[in-house]
């Protein structure tokens, strides 16, 4: 066959075609030579000589689709209401796939005569200036088309209905009057009817369907919550409410398309939660304080969809955790108040992060919770504000207790883990100046008194601090640090140096030589003392190498810092005792005598009375000495106690250092102060300096801001700052406003 | 013997000691640090001259850098030398 244009007559090609149309709209059968045949019949009456038929097949196809699908649409309405479902969908399936192998038939039509008549994507979506009617649709489309308005149009609403009536047989759990093949079948053609539709694809599903069905949805769901309200019962109704929310869905993508799925559930949380928020409410506090995980979770779940409910949750989760934590560290007592404190602390915050990290899926809004439940809980003062926060100071006592030498028991991995949790709390703090000025005192004295665990560890924890707080924050640390490495230095060569010039001391001598700066020493109580003649020539010796080597430096002696170890020969065992240079130097004037009167004793030493009955007494108590007077006064005669006997044969006397403590605590806490004044001043005038002119509001906030990292100072210290500048003349109050301060350099 | 001292440990802390409070070229405390330097100590050192004038080692040596004829001691214009007593 040429495939030439020829003279073609059309109503007889055209009544063959129509023929075997029939065949393939109703999937009958249609051999393969005769749809061969058709094939190229279309062909040749589009390109039919002298005019193309292709317009005039196009017309009698259309028709003949119509005068189809009219008659369909009667046998679909022949078994009444009933059936209607159950025909439609029958018809539906063969026609739709009839008119896929239908397109195929007119492949020729379709692409050469329509699709270039076609408008462009970019016409369709922004319309075109002719897009006025009498467009002609590939032949698959055109069936559909066909479809939508012989069949869906007249039928549409009655279907709907009884679609409608069917899913609420599912919902009652009755048996279904149709296949659920056929309720399904007929709501996807309302998609399919459009599919080939490139603008809004699925408007005659939302519009026909879609939409009734949501509001009949809707109107089911205020039914089912207003039985389900009836049982008074939360966490029933939470169960029972999810539950529907997942029968639902299931439910949905049984019968529905996709695009429906959110749009159903966000319908059911509206009618079922939203609408009875109040009601969830009720059982919140309740629920929180008991903390029933499941109730909770489940809350959480319903909440979570609808927008702005979660806040009550969050809040009452927050003053739970407060009350929990409070609870926790309220009324601590006894010596370990410190370690209870941290320890309980983490327990309550170990517990709520485990919880909402379980129940509240970690959701950031209880995260966020959370950390401002410790942050009020870590600093809070007692007795309505007016006590100091101790949690710096409990905080830095616990890291002491840590790594001290006498932490016996744990293990060093156990140490680094509970040093580690220790900054959890310590980022909570508001004052860490208070906890820096605490634990650099600490951190001295485990230095100079050798009571450092691992030095390991100690740098681990210090780079811990740093991380948290930045580099300041920890420097005089590291300073501390520096000294020490370098004292150890200086130890080597002074022995070396006195081998050289072979010096005995006669004793074994260490040092710690500190810059003055660096330690957080306090105003070093300054006491007069005649050093005991054993250590004269050491202290000579040393000071003689230190300033050869280190021009115009001025040694000076923290003779209370200073420790020594002691052979005690006169008891019935060889005890070595470790004990301060005070306390030394009051037994070694017991060589030549076992009885002094404590004026003799002050006389010899120069001590000034203070230190004196500290130290003396420190030794009547370890029971060294016998006092012959309840209370030590200067005619009091101190005994050496020869019978004294210890179990251990190495032991130390420390009473004379704790006693300090409490005195310690008010000057670290005064100092404290200071240090703030100096630190705020310091970042007014850095800032001044780079702005030049400031309103007072701003300066504020940007000291605020500068200063957050380690403390949060109050707005009346800020101006008592400024004031103070001002009166120093380096900042003044701008001629044309009081509010506004400006740099004078 | 009935006490015998086995071993003692001295604690001291040591500080300039200069004729004067500021360094003369940067008008910066002693006891603090030349302003290049963050912290004071072994690391900011101080040093004498001849003319026993004292200064921040970097300051005079950044001073003396800066004088390409006569190294003098910017307090008293006597020829700067170090005093390594």
């Amino acid at each position: 066959m040429s495939l030439k244009p020829r003279k073609v007559d059309f109503a007889a090609t055209w009544g063959a075609i129509r023929d075997t149309i029939r065949g393939v709209i109703t999937l009958d059968h249609v051999p393969r030579s005769v749809w061969n045949d058709r094939f190229s019949d279309v062909y040749s009456l589009c390109v039919a000589h002298p005019e193309p038929m292709a317009d005039r097949l196009y017309a009698e196809t259309k028709q003949y689709l119509i005068d189809h699908v009219a008659r369909l649409l009667n046998k679909v309405q022949e078994d009444g209401e009933a059936h209607l479902v159950k025909n439609y969908f029958t018809y539906w399936s063969q026609y739709s796939v009839g008119s896929q192998y239908l397109h195929s038939l007119y492949l020729y039509l379709n692409q050469q005569h329509i699709r270039t008549h076609k408008m462009s994507d970019a016409e369709i979506i922004y319309g075109s200036p002719d897009s006025s009617g009498g467009e002609q649709m590939e032949i698959g489309e055109l069936a559909l088309e066909v479809w939508q308005s012989g069949m869906i149009a007249p039928l549409g609403l009655r279907l709907v209905k009884l679609l409608l009536e069917a899913i609420d047989a599912d919902r009652a759990q009755k048996t279904l009057p149709v296949s659920i093949e056929a309720i399904r079948g007929t709501i996807l053609s309302f998609v399919e009817v459009q599919g080939y539709k490139k603008k809004a694809p699925l408007q005659l599903y939302q519009e026909l369907f879609e939409e009734p069905f949501l509001n009949a949805s809707g109107e089911h769901f205020k039914h089912d919550a207003a039985r389900l309200l009836q049982e008074r019962d939360v966490s029933l109704y939470m169960e029972k409410v999810k539950v529907k929310i997942e029968e639902e869905l299931f439910r949905a993508r049984r019968f529905l398309h996709s695009s429906s799925l959110a749009k159903v559930s966000q319908r059911c949380e509206t009618h079922m939660v939203a609408e009875h928020l109040e009601f969830l409410y009720s059982e919140c506090m309740n629920m929180v304080r008991g903390e029933r995980r499941r109730d909770l979770s489940n809350m959480y779940d319903l909440l979570k969809s609808v927008q702005n409910a979660m806040q009550i949750l969050v809040e009452t989760v927050l003053e739970h955790i407060k009350t929990q934590g409070l609870t926790a560290v309220g009324n601590l007592q006894g010596e370990n108040v410190h370690i209870n404190f941290v320890e309980n602390l983490l327990t309550v915050y170990n517990k709520y992060k485990q919880l909402i990290q379980e129940v509240f899926k970690s959701d950031q809004n209880f995260m966020g919770a959370l950390d401002k439940a410790c942050n009020y809980v870590i600093n809070h003062r007692p007795n309505g504000g007016k006590c100091p926060c101790r949690s710096p100071e409990l905080l830095a006592k616990y890291c002491d207790t840590l790594l001290k030498k006498s932490s016996k028991g744990i293990s060093e991995s156990e140490i680094e883990e509970k040093l580690a949790q220790s900054i959890t709390i310590f980022k909570y703090i508001d004052d860490k100046d208070v906890f820096q000025k605490f634990y650099s005192r600490m951190l001295a004295k485990r230095l100079i008194h050798q009571q450092t665990q691992s030095m390991d560890a100690e740098e681990t924890m210090i780079n811990r601090l740093k991380q948290a707080c930045g580099y300041e924050f920890t420097s005089k640390l590291h300073r501390m640090f520096t000294d020490m490495s370098v004292s150890a230095d200086l130890n080597n060569k002074f022995q070396v140096y006195l081998k050289q010039d072979n010096i005995d001391l006669g004793i074994n001598f260490g040092i710690y030589v500190l810059q003055a700066g660096a330690w957080p020493l306090g105003q070093a109580i300054v006491t007069p003392f005649s050093l005991p003649q054993q250590l004269e020539k050491s202290v000579q010796m040393f000071e003689s190498f230190y300033h050869h080597r280190f021009n115009g430096r001025k040694l000076t002696w923290l003779h209370h810092l200073c420790q020594a170890e002691l052979r005690l020969g006169h008891l019935k065992k060889s005890y070595v005792v470790t004990v301060q240079t005070f306390q030394m130097a009051i037994l070694l004037l017991f060589e030549s005598t076992n009885s002094l009167t404590c004026k003799e004793i002050r006389d010899t030493l120069q001590l000034n009375t203070e230190h004196f009955y500290r130290h003396a007494i420190s030794l009547v108590e370890s029971k060294l000495l016998w006092a012959d007077t309840e209370e030590l006064k200067e005619t009091t005669v101190l005994r050496l106690n020869m019978d004294y006997s210890n179990k251990r044969t190495k032991f130390r006397i420390t009473a004379a250092v704790q006693k300090e403590s409490q005195q310690e605590v008010e000057q670290t806490i005064n100092s404290v102060e200071e240090d703030r004044k100096m630190y705020l001043q310091a970042a007014i005038v850095r800032i001044m300096k780079s702005r030049k002119v400031l309103k007072h509001n701003a300066l504020i906030q940007e000291v605020y801001a500068q200063s957050k990292v380690s403390f949060a100072p109050s707005v009346q210290l800020i101006k008592k700052c400024i004031e103070s500048l001002i009166d120093k003349q380096y900042i003044e109050r701008t001629a044309h406003s009081s509010e506004e301060y400006s740099y004078v350099a | 013997m009935k006490v015998t001292i086995k071993k003692w440990t001295g604690v001291a802390t040591w500080k300039w000691v200069a004729n004067d409070d500021n360094c003369g070229i940067c008008r910066m405390a002693f006891d603090g640090c030349c302003p290049d330097c963050k912290l004071p100590g072994d690391d900011c050192p101080l040093v004498w001259g001849q003319c026993s004038h004292c200064f921040h080692m970097h300051c005079i040596v950044k001073w003396l850098q800066s004088q390409p004829v006569n190294q003098q001691c910017p307090m008293c214009r006597q020829e700067w030398k170090f005093n390594n007593k």
